[in-house]
């Protein structure tokens, strides 16, 4: 017996997607009584069904003012499941003739559906006068906070930034940073001087907030502005935040020149100390022109500002100054230093950042050629797991018999084997070179992930 | 190549290899641009049929003409309605094949047919939405064989339109029991087709005629989103 009820059931299914034609026509003119009228009935139906098939006419059709009224005077005389289930529609309507109902039930309605469901439709259908409502309720809990959140996103004008702008810069309502937000959420590039001003300000929820919103809409001419931030930021996080977000905003500037040039003439607008301080940041922009600026600090005569430039080369996006770190560690004389610039040449020549595996490869050897000590070798043992290629295993596996590094070895032959491809196109090789990490390995991580890799299973790796 | 292919053809079942009647395949292909290569390729596939090849041949036979083929071929197709091993073939041609001469020869063949070729002829009437066929169909609603009727009564149901939904409303008015989803259904579907003609005030009479409380919740369900589609339209 079910299959009589097939049209029945795909007319229901379907919301008679076949039969609704004439679109043009159906938003013609105001729509006839019959039709409100229905809609109506349905609306109060206590079926949901039925209610979702009359909702789905208040969003696209039955259009008019009049007809809008009808509808949002309906409200107060269904259930808050239903109430709920009509604003949203009537928010998706679009029709600014429902807003008073609605605003009218947002404050007498206790039932938080009906007054998140309220609070979204604002977004849509709400003026400049509902948005101190929605920026107070922004430290309510839950749904509604994030209905008005989403309301204040949404909602259309440029009256709702200048709002919330006023409001951060006033410092007089809580949930600053959150205004903040939405303020880059809207892409509000038009309230720039609230956002650098609040990247200073005393509160670091604040600044943080400020300084993430300007690493989303700035462009070359705040690099600048955005320098005081960082500096204002407490070293640690904030600092690392404020450095990456500057650092984003000079990735947008294509030309390489271009994005050095703007982070120059930043730099050159703060004292020497304060420059110093700002070397890290140069090492995350990276680029041609910025090695030479870094490098020149690095070598020179005060030994602190050399740790900072050094430090600042470490950090760089490419492996571009590799040489230059590799050149400081075998000249200077200072064994820290030595160090330092050592392990910044490493952990550059092993950053994955467009050369190929052999590259990488042959950056590990060169500077296993210049390691001085076992911790300098294990070091690099320990970088030539990014470079996924055989080898990087050949070079490795005389190590495992090193009991130096023996251990450093097999992890990272492990490592490598972890990559299918690489470990399938040489499984003789890989698997011979896996049973002696069985054998020598003392950790039982390694042995079982080697087993594994021989029997040519996965590893899915924990979680930290 | 296409003589060979007419050769195997002589010796075709399921199982052959589609190479051996290559010839005919990519004749096919070229006739939708070659009137004359049209014409041969369906007068020799027509003389196939009333050769003693196999039924898978003739199978064959009547899936090509149901591309290629003609109001000339419906004699010949129309002569295997009775056979149960070609005429499910025979009326997928005859359903694609334009003009009335198809339409009729399905209606002729009805009264010589009992069960399941019977069942399939209606269903093609359906298929071709033969609105000259909802006299014979009107006829078969109340027959004794109650899958004949129920055929019958999704073929109207395909045909749609006003005739057709008067002939199932009056079917509708005459039926109780397990007959009534069905014709329900059929009359839903003719609103359909009504409302998607633009007939909106055929088809909100048949919607409105099934919002009432004495329906069961699908129907009215479905009334009501119809009866909501046709205001919808009217605005």
């Amino acid at each position: 017996m079910l299959q009589p009820w097939i049209h029945v059931l795909s007319v229901v299914a379907l919301g008679l997607a076949v039969v609704q034609v004439g679109p043009t026509r159906a938003f013609a003119a105001d729509s006839s009584n019959e039709f409100v009228e229905q809609i109506v009935q349905l609306l109060a139906n206590p079926d949901r069904e039925f209610r979702a098939a009359a909702l789905e006419q208040v969003r696209k059709s039955a259009r008019g003012t009049a007809a809008t009224q009808t509808f949002a005077a309906q409200l107060s005389k269904l259930d808050p499941s239903a109430q709920a289930e009509l604003i949203t529609a009537l928010g998706d309507r679009g029709d600014v003739a429902a807003r008073s109902a609605v605003v009218e039930l947002l404050a007498s309605s206790k039932d938080e559906h009906v007054r998140s469901a309220a609070l979204a439709a604002l977004g849509q259908i709400g003026g400049a006068e509902d948005v101190p409502t929605l920026i107070t309720t922004l430290t309510a809990s839950g749904a509604e906070q994030q209905a008005a959140r989403t309301a204040l996103v949404r909602m259309r004008g440029d009256f709702v930034a200048e709002k919330l702008a006023a409001d951060v810069k006033a410092g007089t309502v809580p949930a600053r940073s959150t205004l903040i937000d939405l303020l880059a959420e809207r892409r509000a590039s038009g309230q720039m001087g609230v956002l650098v001003a609040a990247s200073v300000d005393d509160d670091g929820g604040v600044r943080g907030a400020a300084m993430n919103a300007l690493g989303k809409l700035a462009g070359a001419a705040q690099v600048g502005a955005m320098i005081p931030g960082v500096l204002r930021a407490q070293k640690g996080g904030e600092r690392d935040a404020a450095e990456r977000n500057v650092a984003a905003v000079c990735a947008r500037i294509e030309n390489e020149d271009q994005r050095a040039d703007a982070l120059i003439t930043a730099l050159n607008g703060v004292d020497a100390a304060q420059r110093d301080q700002l070397l890290s940041l140069v090492g995350r922009v990276g680029g041609k022109r910025l090695i030479n600026f870094v490098g020149d600090i690095a070598t020179g005569s005060d030994a602190a500002r050399r740790r900072l430039a050094i430090d600042a080369l470490s950090k760089w996006p490419d492996a571009s100054p590799a040489d230059k770190l590799l050149e400081i560690a075998g000249k200077t004389s200072d064994p820290a230093e030595r160090t330092q610039a050592f392990e910044g040449y490493v952990k550059l020549s092993a950053t994955r950042d467009g050369r190929s595996d052999k590259e990488r490869l042959d950056r590990m050897k060169q500077a296993m050629k210049e390691a001085r000590s076992p911790t300098e070798q294990s070091l690099v043992i320990n970088r030539c797991r990014t470079a996924y290629d055989v080898d990087a295993m050949r070079f490795v596996l005389p190590y495992v018999e090193q009991a130096d590094f023996a251990q450093i070895a097999c992890e990272t032959i492990v490592e490598l084997a972890h990559h299918r491809e690489v470990r399938d196109r040489n499984k003789a090789e890989f698997d011979k070179a896996l049973d002696q990490v069985i054998k020598i390995s003392k950790d039982e991580e390694v042995v079982e992930r080697a087993e594994r890799y021989k029997r040519g299973e996965t590893w899915e790796r924990r979680k930290k | 190549m296409l003589d060979q292919a007419f050769v195997a053809l002589q010796k075709f079942n399921w199982g052959t290899s589609l190479n051996e009647v290559a010839g005919i395949e990519d004749a096919v292909v070229t006739a939708h641009t070659d009137a004359d290569l049209r014409k041969d390729l369906e007068q020799r596939l027509i003389a196939v049929l009333s050769t003693d090849v196999s039924a898978d041949a003739k199978g064959y036979v009547c899936r090509k003409l149901a591309i290629v083929g003609s109001p000339a071929a419906v004699p010949a197709l129309g002569g295997l309605l009775t056979q149960e091993d070609n005429a499910h073939l025979a009326r997928q041609a005859l359903e694609r094949i334009p003009g009335p001469e198809a339409a009729a020869a399905l209606k002729d063949a009805l009264p010589r047919l009992s069960g399941k070729l019977k069942i399939g002829v209606i269903g093609s009437l359906g298929a071709r939405r033969e609105a000259g066929a909802i006299g014979t169909l009107a006829g078969l609603l109340g027959d004794s064989d109650r899958a004949v009727a129920r055929a019958a009564t999704l073929a109207l149901a395909a045909i749609g339109g006003a005739e057709a939904a008067q002939v199932l409303t009056g079917a509708l008015r005459a039926s109780t029991g397990d007959k009534l989803p069905l014709i329900i259904d059929a009359l839903l579907s003719c609103a359909e087709s009504l409302l998607a003609n633009h007939k909106r005030t055929e088809a909100a009479a048949i919607y409105k005629s099934f919002c009432g409380d004495e329906h069961p919740r699908l129907v009215r369900l479905a009334a009501n989103r119809g009866l909501l589609a046709c205001n919808s339209q009217q605005t």
